[in-house]
């Protein structure tokens, strides 16, 4: 590990080889690749991001159905969305979701992550078992569920000591299960794959140690695994946030955002009042509302949890 | 190098491109010159019916110089994409709809050809279909569309076995008989009327019945003309409290809310013998036939929706799609084409293929070829309800521009599932 760590560090030029090259090719701190290396991605980023993003903010503050032009209204749109009440609702279950997603897929996704990790008999097979939800789209998942989920002929219909009349999407509750539990089956797969090449980064040596110290396994999982999987932990939060956010083809497909609001999340109350009712103004401020919360989300993980300062979970190794 | 210069330059750039796109997709509008030559577009809703209408399109372009061409947009997102496409270059230039609400806010925006000079040349171009079906495309007296595909009414269906089982031996004729049979089939532990409450419009056909016997089609015509001082009317909370009786007796069974139309899971408790009834529109009998063709043809029944003692509404009024119709965009570069396209509507060629694919049209020939129909009687059935009913009342959330749908099945999917009593619901109609 040493010498990994001394070749990132050793100083540029300092093997000797370089000597009498033009220096600016390998990239020394002090000219770093020109700006013009980064032009394709800030172009596309640019053309698909930044403009529709200006082009919704604009649109925000007009009324449009998508015929004719739009007409501004100055703040009309803004201060009716924050007098909707399925709005102020929507970011409470909007709040609810990522939570409940966090809490449910974290635990599961870093156990089965380092489990993936190790070298166990059967584990390759497994694994790709587990994968196979990460492979289909959710559009087909949702499908899915929802034939699965059927009260008379699906599953409910057979277990009723568990689903009672089977009634499990026609309540608040049990439909907001429901997309949590369809949540954790598709994604728990991709924080899982996070999580195995995260802590098969973990050094070997440290286990070593830790058993000669007399460290069983659950002591090391929560003594080394843990907090040499810190790092990992925030990006997969983080992407969760944002996925939580934008949430839309299980609620669309599972319960169209029913029982009558019970599940009409943010994301989902966009697309409603966009290309349902067609007021593409109101719409619009939904987006920026849920553009600033996903960023103001992510910034703030990023500062708690230190991750701007991209310590290496590995210092003093 | 000077990084962030390039990136506030780069940001200002993409904001200045932002708004000129804006601008540009605002005033783009549309041009008959951007429109392909010798093409004439279709917008389509896309299911399993477009088999007659590429024929039909086939048989047009055979001799038309002018091509036409069938663009397949599926069902369920059909109205939104024909919102989004209709005032840009790409717009189609014939569009099929719903008629009433589907089509006034295009007309609202001068968006669609008036017919009235056509048919003047053509008088066929309406005498040809029931004039209660012709009327849903009348906008402020003006004709904007020709009735194609067919009408579907509104029926209440029943599996006849469960019913004959259970030892009723016709289908309610009033309401308080549909009371006693759910009473019936429901101390027999089925489900006494199935409900896809999952997909919310089956819901709203029950409120459509209600209000229009109870209250006459007077009622739904004056909220749709702007007055919702209807809603809370005696007749309008006697239908409310009518409906909630229903719920309360247990007619739907308690887990109608999980339950689809959509994905067969209403049409299956009906074909399985697990539900009586099912209130629905005359696509079930075509919906039960590709599941079980033996089903539909022997066990299937169906009524009118029963009539309800001292209600105003006459007991033959109907509801459901009138019909479905063609309309012309206004900037088609070919009108004379797309007008003699819309002639094949009423052809005995269109009839012909309509009628064997289990579709309904509304045209004075339609008769003559019943007998030729998928399934004769209950075509025929079906078209002496359209010709006798005094008023066929346009479903709800076709009838109101698209913009109401939302809260309109959101009203009544609430209301059923008891989140909301008679006050709600007449709040939630009276904000539209």
């Amino acid at each position: 590990m040493t010498t990994t760590l001394a070749n990132r560090r050793r100083p540029e030029g300092a093997g000797g080889p370089e000597k009498g090259r033009p220096t600016r090719r390998v990239g020394s701190s002090s000219s770093r690749p020109g700006f013009i290396w980064a032009l394709p991605a800030t172009i596309f980023f640019g053309l698909f991001a930044l403009v529709p993003l200006v082009a919704v903010a604009v649109l925000s503050f007009t009324s449009w159905s998508g015929l004719g032009d739009p007409k501004f209204v100055g703040l009309k749109n803004w201060e009716a969305l924050f007098e909707d009440p399925v709005m102020l609702q929507s970011l409470w279950l909007s709040l609810l979701f990522i939570v409940l997603g966090i809490v449910t897929q974290t635990p599961l996704s870093i156990l089965l992550g380092v489990w993936a990790a190790g070298n166990q008999k059967n584990r390759a097979i497994l694994s790709a078992i587990y994968f196979v939800p990460l492979l289909l789209s959710s559009a087909a998942i949702s499908v899915l569920w929802r034939a699965l989920l059927d009260p008379n002929f699906g599953i409910p219909g057979q277990m009723s000591w568990l689903f009672g009349d089977g009634n499990v999407l026609g309540t608040q509750t049990g439909a907001i299960a429901v997309l949590i539990f369809v949540g954790m089956w598709q994604f728990t797969p991709f924080h899982t794959l996070i999580y195995q090449g995260a802590a098969r980064q973990i050094p070997p040596v440290l286990y070593q140690a830790a058993s000669i110290d007399g460290a069983g396994t659950v002591r090391q999982f929560f003594s080394i695994t843990l907090p040499q999987l810190k790092n990992s932990i925030v990006t997969s939060v983080i992407l969760m946030v944002v996925g939580g956010l934008t949430t839309f083809e299980t609620v669309l497909i599972l319960t169209n955002g029913g029982p009558g609001t019970g599940t009409t999340i943010t994301a989902f109350h966009m697309y409603q009042e966009a290309f349902r009712r067609f007021d593409f103004g109101t719409g619009s401020a939904i987006a920026l509302v849920l553009v600033v919360i996903s960023t103001a989300i992510s910034f703030a993980v990023v500062r708690v949890s230190g991750y701007d300062k991209m310590r290496s979970s590995m210092e003093g190794l | 190098m000077n990084n962030h210069g390039w990136v506030a330059r780069t940001i200002a750039g993409g904001a200045a491109l932002a708004l000129g796109l804006t601008m540009a997709g605002c005033s783009g509008g549309s041009g008959a010159s951007s429109r392909p030559e010798n093409e004439l577009h279709v917008a389509m809703y896309g299911d399993a019916g477009n088999v007659v209408e590429q024929k039909m399109i086939d048989a047009f372009n055979a001799t038309s110089e002018v091509k036409i061409v069938l663009d397949k947009i599926p069902g369920g997102e059909y109205q939104s994409k024909l919102q989004t496409i209709m005032d840009t270059p790409t717009a189609p230039d014939i569009f099929f709809n719903w008629g009433g609400g589907s089509i006034k806010s295009f007309v609202d925006a001068d968006l669609v050809l008036p017919l009235d000079d056509f048919i003047k040349e053509d008088p066929q171009l309406k005498d040809a279909f029931l004039p209660s079906v012709f009327e849903t495309a009348v906008i402020d007296g003006k004709s904007y569309g020709v009735p194609m595909r067919g009408t579907q009414p509104v029926m209440l269906f029943n599996n006849s076995k469960v019913l004959t089982d259970a030892g009723i031996s016709n289908p309610p004729a009033t309401w308080e008989e549909l009371l006693e049979d759910v009473k019936i089939l429901k101390d027999k532990g089925i489900t006494p009327i199935a409900l896809g409450a999952g997909d919310r419009w089956p819901t709203l056909m029950w409120f459509e019945y209600l209000y229009d016997r109870v209250a006459g089609e007077g009622l739904f015509q004056k909220a749709l003309e702007g007055d919702s001082s209807v809603w809370e009317s005696e007749e309008s909370r006697k239908a409310l409290g009518m409906l909630r009786e229903l719920v309360d007796a247990g007619a739907f069974g308690t887990n109608f809310d999980s339950v689809k139309f959509t994905d067969g899971g209403s049409p299956a408790l009906l074909a399985s013998g697990k539900a009586g009834f099912e209130l629905m529109g005359s696509w079930e009998y075509s919906t039960q036939q590709s599941n079980d063709a033996a089903f539909a043809a022997e066990v299937l029944g169906y009524s009118e929706f029963p009539k309800i003692d001292g209600g105003k509404g006459d007991e033959d009024n109907l509801v459901g799609n009138t019909n479905n119709f063609y309309s012309i965009h206004k900037n088609t570069r070919y009108p004379e084409t797309a007008r003699d396209f819309l002639k094949l509507m009423y052809s005995d060629q269109f009839v012909q293929e309509q009628v064997a694919i289990g579709n309904l049209p509304t045209t004075t020939n339609t008769e003559k070829f019943l007998d030729k129909a998928a399934d004769p009687e209950y075509a025929k059935y079906q078209f002496s309800l359209v010709k006798e009913a005094p008023s066929f009342q346009l479903s709800w959330d076709q009838a109101y521009p698209p913009e109401a749908t939302v809260t309109i099945l959101t009203a009544v999917s609430q209301f059923f599932s008891g989140q909301i009593d008679e006050d709600g619901f007449i709040k939630a109609m009276q904000s539209l």
